[in-house]
């Protein structure tokens, strides 16, 4: 019984890697979006070019109060709250509130990153009476009924980080273009191992909207720019360090000097790899680039494990949302404006109808990593 | 007159240990089994470096189980480990942080593990509230507690000299190290101690434990408090491996613990099962997931392709004791 | 001698010592002082609302009890509510099933993969617990390979009036969580198939021998817990308009929760589905009360947790004191 058992369990192992490797070799990388992607110009130039100016698509709320010039009360519902990059854009929003006077921000959302979870919280705010939602989305599609509901409440509705479907919310605060964080890590990652080398990506889930994208716009981007360079493999490992230093060490072990580079597509797989490479002792030899916070990755930039650490300022992404909020009560906002006044930030563009662009992602190196924390 | 076969009296476990040798013993062909066919489609699988990540890398999941097999044993379960695990990673890493003397980061959270999980025993034992109960309310409390207090700030700067799984022991790394000490040393105990054996006896028929002199009450008692010891040596290795600690709750490790104990042969009825068997099952599930990558399995379906195996391994388990069973004790 | 008769001549109606009794009180208490902090929570507006996000755990808790009474559990559920979404979107996009035909293949998909639970647990006597923690894997797996971490998405209008339309001002699918209500509490009171869950939950093998069909009982249970985890997954999906193959994830202990609250020993052998609709009012309107009055999300999953073991340890140190 044992020796049948095993054996056919050997046998469907053997059925199963020949089935899905005849599946895994489809021509979209693993972990990418089926949406269009629009990769950028493979020289610099792509960055100055605004895109084409699109008619106004967000929603509008239905008879909100005039509360022009008066203190409004918001609320934000990140994706999940306990980790750091939102109490950073929370800090943000803390900042641009005292900084405006008239704004009072609470932060609140589920503990995991369930949208389910999200939609109820949203729904008791809005039970409660706010006079805005801030949020980013764990699902576009998903969150769109209950935003939709705010605004048929006369709740102001902006979102940041991870967008909504553009009818359910007013403005979209948006930290980078997807093709721009696309093009920048790939050009990234090209500099440091050259035009023909092998990279794998590690990435928390393949339905988190975000990293689906960019890994998209990466693979369009390095189809067009870097034919050369070979992707291998996408490994999923959720949001856990432990498991995701897993990984990456399995796929360090599984390639070898076949593998170059690694991206991390999340705060949590990046430090990750870091950290596998670094125990692996490829540090130089392996190249890791990826986005992450600033804090969980200063001991790898501090050994040169890591060169640099592609994100934007999440406190920025934070402040501007307030300020956008704030514009769009006060009537300053409309559709159809190209830009808005952000305090501190300056004057930020409107980019692809309804979304309002932060800037261009900002690189964490060794010398400046120090200046952050979070 | 044949000898009718009957359990040696001496020893009334012998014919159980016997049986269950046979899982333990499925298990280690298993890893072995899985070792060569993974190895002859891509040979790099069977590198020692590879072989000795798959071990380093989960040891701690293995440490962790040991304690949770106890407490199924003992006819309990435990939902809470995950998230005491993360408390406890987190406790450590800003204790060495804030400058206390690394022997005191490394031994608080073993203290903490024991009055927690006692603290849910006791609760368990004494106010006889079903453990499913307990562990489920103490699992929002330990992780919502922890976002409160840490808001899930990442504890870097840790001194060079915390990490406890970077030493080792004879050559051999502190976290192999931990986990073959602490499955021995639980094995041992459990077969050999009355207090040990008491466990079982809890598990299996807690009246006719109390009938033949042992308090059930305080058995699971102390099987909880035993279960803390081992989550916060666990936690100890999951926190000293990497240079940073996520102040999270580790998403899902509850249930990979205690689905190594059940593959391990543990059974949720109580009474049955070993915590080697246990430490095979966590090596295993281990040995899977490498595998899959290494044979390239779409990572679409990665997840589905380990439920089967582990299915398939627990299915197994469950026919391989029934035919034993049916057998009865005949050698 | 007359004082002695008539101190002795009141006591107590047993109704009153029940669990569930207990615990109604312990929720009519917390939703007073919830209320009394906050005015928009005792409004019809917001329970209706509510009842909104009670349905889809509460369709499975339903079910879950008969499951639990039997003294066993199904921790699979939330993979099935993930899986029939998959099927649901998948079946009507790539298949191209009309979409009526869509939704029933995928209450078939959560039916199947409750049968094969039910199936291994009665035939190959494989412990619940450790069987559906096995399936628990299996079907979320299987949903993300289906799908391929793709969301379907797009559905005709009238599909969502599940999710989020309205009847006389009551949403659709809290009437139907209501209707099943009915359903599967006079199921257990009053019919011999209820008669037979507590007579396994109590023993197992006196109910054997008492000639009682144990294991077809068992899979019928088991089948309609994945049948009510389909059923879930289409409220949901009505409800998001979306499909996601991560969707169901924690329900399991959410309907647990619930069950367990409302007086459902673990051990089996008893309890009602009173107990748990009043479990699971009891969980969704603290949630609810907490946030309205400015609890945080991490605070509230906290108190939850308290409440959890301090209204069982009240109901069960009550009973026992009546023991």
């Amino acid at each position: 019984m044992r020796a049948s058992l095993l054996t056919s369990t050997a046998a469907a192992m053997f059925a199963l890697s020949f089935a899905a490797g005849g599946a895994s070799a489809a021509s979209k990388w693993d972990g990418a979006d089926d949406l269009p992607t629009s990769p950028l110009a493979c020289d610099a130039s792509a960055a100055a070019a605004p895109a084409a100016a699109k008619p106004y698509d967000g929603g509008q709320p239905t008879n909100p109060p005039d509360k022009a010039g008066k203190e409004i009360t918001l609320v934000d519902v990140p994706k999940l709250i306990g980790i750091g990059y939102f109490n950073a854009t929370s800090k943000g929003m803390q900042d641009a509130a005292k900084e405006l006077g008239n704004v009072k921000v609470t932060t609140d959302g589920p503990t995991e990153a369930k949208i389910d979870e999200q939609i109820k919280f949203i729904d008791n705010y809005i039970t409660r009476g706010v006079d805005g939602v801030l949020f980013a989305a764990n699902d576009p599609v998903a969150i769109a009924p209950v935003l939709k509901k705010a605004l048929s409440k006369g709740i102001h509705v902006v979102g940041y980080d991870a967008n909504s479907t553009p009818d359910a919310r007013e403005w979209f605060v948006n930290q980078a273009e997807f093709n721009g964080i696309g093009k920048g890590m790939m050009d990234s990652m090209a500099k440091e191992i050259g035009e023909d080398g092998s990279f794998a990506i590690v990435t928390s889930t393949f339905t988190t909207p975000n990293q689906a994208r960019w890994i998209a716009e990466m693979q369009a981007y390095a189809e067009k720019c870097h034919p050369k360079m070979k992707w291998l493999e996408t490994v999923e490992a959720q949001e856990d360090n432990n498991l995701s230093f897993n990984q990456a060490t399995t796929l360090i072990n599984k390639y070898g000097d076949k593998l170059k580079g690694l991206f991390g597509m999340t705060s949590v797989a990046t430090p990750a790899s870091a950290e596998a490479v670094t125990k692996a002792g490829q540090c130089g030899k392996i190249a890791v680039v990826g986005l992450a916070t600033p804090n969980a990755m200063k001991p790898y930039l501090k050994t040169d494990c890591v060169k640099s650490v592609v994100l934007w300022n999440p406190i920025d992404l934070g402040y501007a949302a307030t300020y956008v909020m704030r514009a769009v009560v006060d009537g300053k906002l409309k559709p159809g404006a190209t830009s808005v006044e952000a305090g501190k930030l300056g004057k930020l563009n409107v980019v692809n109808g309804s979304e309002i662009l932060l800037g261009p992602p900002f690189i964490y190196t060794k010398a400046n990593i120090d200046k952050f924390d979070f | 007159m044949s000898a009718t076969a009957v359990a040696s009296p001496a020893s009334p476990l012998s014919g159980a240990w016997r049986r269950l040798a046979s899982q333990e013993a499925l298990l280690a062909v298993a890893i072995v089994g899985l070792a060569i066919v993974v190895g002859l489609i891509n040979p790099r699988f069977l590198a020692t470096r590879n072989l000795a990540d798959i071990l380093l890398g989960n040891a701690y999941i293995a440490v962790a189980a040991v304690g949770m097999s106890m407490v199924i044993i003992s006819g309990n379960i435990d939902i809470s480990v995950g998230a005491l695990i993360g408390v406890l990673a987190t406790v450590s890493g800003s204790l060495a942080v804030a400058g206390a003397p690394i022997l005191v980061s490394w031994l608080v959270p073993l203290v903490l593990g024991v009055a927690v999980m006692a603290a849910q025993g006791a609760i368990v034992a004494y106010l006889r509230i079903p453990a499913i109960v307990v562990t489920l309310g103490m699992l929002s409390i330990l992780k919502g507690g922890l976002i409160s207090v840490t808001g899930g700030k990442w504890i870097t700067d840790l001194p060079q000299n915390f990490h406890l799984a970077d030493l080792s022991l004879f050559g051999v790394p502190m976290p192999v190290v931990i986990m073959v000490l602490a499955t021995a040393l639980a094995a041992l105990w459990m077969r050999h101690s009355p207090r040990g054996r008491a466990i079982y006896a809890t598990g299996g028929n807690p009246e006719a434990a109390r009938l033949c002199g042992v308090n059930p009450q305080r058995t699971v008692l102390m099987v909880f408090a035993l279960h803390g010891l081992f989550a916060g040596l666990a936690s100890l290795v999951y926190a000293t491996q990497l240079r940073v600690i996520q102040s999270t709750t580790p998403q899902g490790l509850e249930l990979t613990i205690i689905t190594a104990a059940v593959v391990g042969g543990v059974s949720i009825l109580g009474g049955v099962g070993t915590v080697v068997g246990s430490t095979l099952a966590a090596v295993l599930i281990a040995e899977i997931t490498s595998a899959l990558v290494f044979i390239n399995v779409s990572p679409y379906w990665t997840d589905a392709v380990r439920g089967a195996l582990i299915l398939a391994t627990v299915i197994a388990d469950i026919l391989r004791r029934q035919r034993r069973a049916a057998r009865g004790w005949k050698r | 001698m007359s004082a002695a008769i008539a101190a002795e001549a009141w006591r107590a109606p047993r109704w009153l010592k029940r669990h569930e009794t207990l615990l109604a009180i312990i929720l009519v208490i917390a939703l007073i002082a919830l209320g009394a902090f906050n005015d928009r929570f005792l409004t019809v507006e917001n329970l209706l609302d509510q009842g909104r996000f009670i349905t889809e755990t509460g369709l499975i808790a339903l079910p879950m009890t008969f499951i639990i009474i039997t003294g066993g559990i199904d921790l699979s559920v939330g993979a099935i509510v993930g899986l029939c979404a998959v099927m649901l979107g998948y079946s009507w996009k790539t298949f191209g099933f009309p979409l009526p035909l869509a939704i029933v293949f995928a209450l078939f998909v959560g039916a199947l993969a409750g049968f094969v639970n039910g199936f291994i647990i009665t035939r190959v006597r494989v412990p619940p617990l450790i069987m559906t923690i096995a399936t628990l894997a299996l079907y979320r797996g299987l949903a993300e390979g289906v799908s391929q971490a793709h969301s379907v998405r797009g559905y005709p209008d009238w599909f969502y009036f599940l999710g989020q339309g309205s009847v006389f001002g009551v949403p659709a699918q809290l009437l139907l969580l209501v209707v099943l209500i009915v359903v599967a509490g006079v199921a257990l009171d009053r019919t011999t198939f209820g008669r037979a869950l507590y007579a396994i939950g109590a023993n197992e093998t006196a109910a054997r021998f008492s000639a009682l069909p144990v294991d077809r009982v068992k899979l019928i249970v088991y089948t309609l817990s994945g049948l009510a985890s389909g059923l879930a997954a289409w409220v949901l999906v009505s409800r998001v308009t979306t499909t996601r193959m991560d969707m169901g994830t924690g329900y399991e202990l959410d309907v647990i929760a619930a069950v367990v609250l409302g007086g459902t020993s673990i051990f089996g052998g008893s309890g009602t589905i009173w107990g748990t609709v009043i479990g699971l009012v009891m969980i969704q309107l603290l949630k609810n009360g907490l946030a309205l009055t400015g609890v945080k999300g991490d605070a509230t999953i906290v108190v939850i947790g308290v409440a959890l073991i301090l209204s069982v340890l009240i109901a069960s140190s009550l009973q026992r004191r009546r023991d």
